[in-house]
């Protein structure tokens, strides 16, 4: 893969050190003399000194056609014409921008970027998810929201426990990838029976977020 | 303030010079995030905001949904292309006009009806047309 790092410090040097590999080409930018040094010294590859709102600079990055473009600048405003530019200008497959203010992830995608993180909007999602229902549950969402993977503890008060998978008939709405008992992963299948202390690890849709938990959370009659 | 049918973002002197020339014909509304910008300005007569432009609540309570004309001169480049899609894409405001330092960012808003005036590219005109003889 293609991948341009634009701006960005610490977080630069990580996604760096992660994609850093034989099988993709890095391509580092960024407007900060002193960071690129850091960058280039730390990881023993050449970065570019250059305004990754720029045109011109991302032309001699040599960016295009690039399969993704990452922008790490503290600037919102920056990062959104940097996609922008890499995408109209450069061809860029996909690109993702970090944003400081949680109010800009909605309003960047409403503008065409593909990806948005905001790390105080995945705090505030995560603790939204986790807040309404019990503690035990945990809960990750995936391409915009529309996949979800629960993780439920099944105790001896649910109606699930003793029942097998079959009995349940959750298997039209979600899919349950694997089982934990006692630290061995099983993969299940309609036959198998759920025991108390069982981690169950499912992927759903969102729509079905709240039919799944309560089918989960019920208490035995 | 639903009678407002012209904003103007950045309130630097051509931010004011231009709420000025356009209040004699418009309901104008100027914002700025810097309420020290707010001052001569005698001879206006329109609306101010002290507020984030690029924050969508602060636009609404300015009217921008029933706007038909919105002037961006902030003194960031990126900031008024921003501000010019947001116009576009998500209120459909007819009229939007930025201000760009750098004239080679008038590509990214090209195709988007988004009118735009360079002062490099007028400073630079202006010296060729009236004295570019003398200079060459």
């Amino acid at each position: 893969m293609k991948i341009v790092i634009a701006d960005g410090s610490h977080q630069a040097d990580y996604i760096i050190g992660m994609y850093n590999n034989k099988e993709n080409n890095l391509i580092v930018i960024n407007s900060d003399n002193n960071v690129c040094r850091y960058l280039s010294a730390k990881n023993g590859i050449s970065v570019l000194h250059g305004k990754p709102t720029k045109e011109s600079d991302l032309f001699d990055a040599g960016i295009e056609n690039a399969d993704l473009f990452i922008a790490l600048s503290e600037n919102d405003v920056d990062n959104y014409v940097a996609c922008k530019t890499a995408k109209k200008l450069f061809n860029v497959r996909k690109c993702i921008a970090t944003v400081i203010n949680p109010k800009n992830v909605e309003l960047f995608k409403q503008l065409g970027i593909d990806s948005v993180i905001s790390s105080t909007y995945l705090l505030a999602e995560q603790i939204k998810n986790t807040a309404n229902i019990e503690n035990l549950i945990s809960n990750l969402s995936l391409e915009d929201d529309k996949i979800n993977i629960m993780e439920f503890m099944v105790k001896s008060s649910h109606d699930v426990c003793g029942k097998s998978l079959k009995e349940i008939k959750v298997s039209d709405i979600a899919s349950v990838s694997s089982v934990i008992r006692q630290q061995q992963v099983i993969i299940p299948n309609g036959d198998t029976v759920l025991e108390e202390g069982d981690k169950v690890l499912l992927v759903t849709t969102m729509e079905h977020h709240d039919k799944i938990t309560k089918v989960f959370q019920r208490k035995k009659a | 303030m639903s009678d407002i049918n012209c904003i103007v973002i950045g309130a630097g002197r051509l931010g004011k010079n231009m709420a000025i020339m356009l209040c004699k014909k418009n309901n104008v509304m100027l914002i700025d995030n810097d309420r020290s910008a707010f001052n001569d300005l005698d001879e206006y007569s329109g609306f101010m905001e002290v507020g984030d432009a690029l924050d969508l609540e602060v636009l609404e309570n300015c009217g921008i949904r029933d706007c038909r004309t919105v002037v961006a001169i902030t003194e960031d480049d990126n900031k008024n292309i921003m501000l010019a899609d947001i116009c576009r894409q998500i209120y459909n405001i007819k009229n939007v006009y930025i201000r760009l330092k750098d004239s080679r960012k008038e590509k990214l808003v090209a195709d988007e009806n988004v009118r735009c005036v360079c002062q490099f590219d007028l400073t630079l005109d202006h010296f060729r047309s009236h004295y570019g003889e003398e200079l060459a």
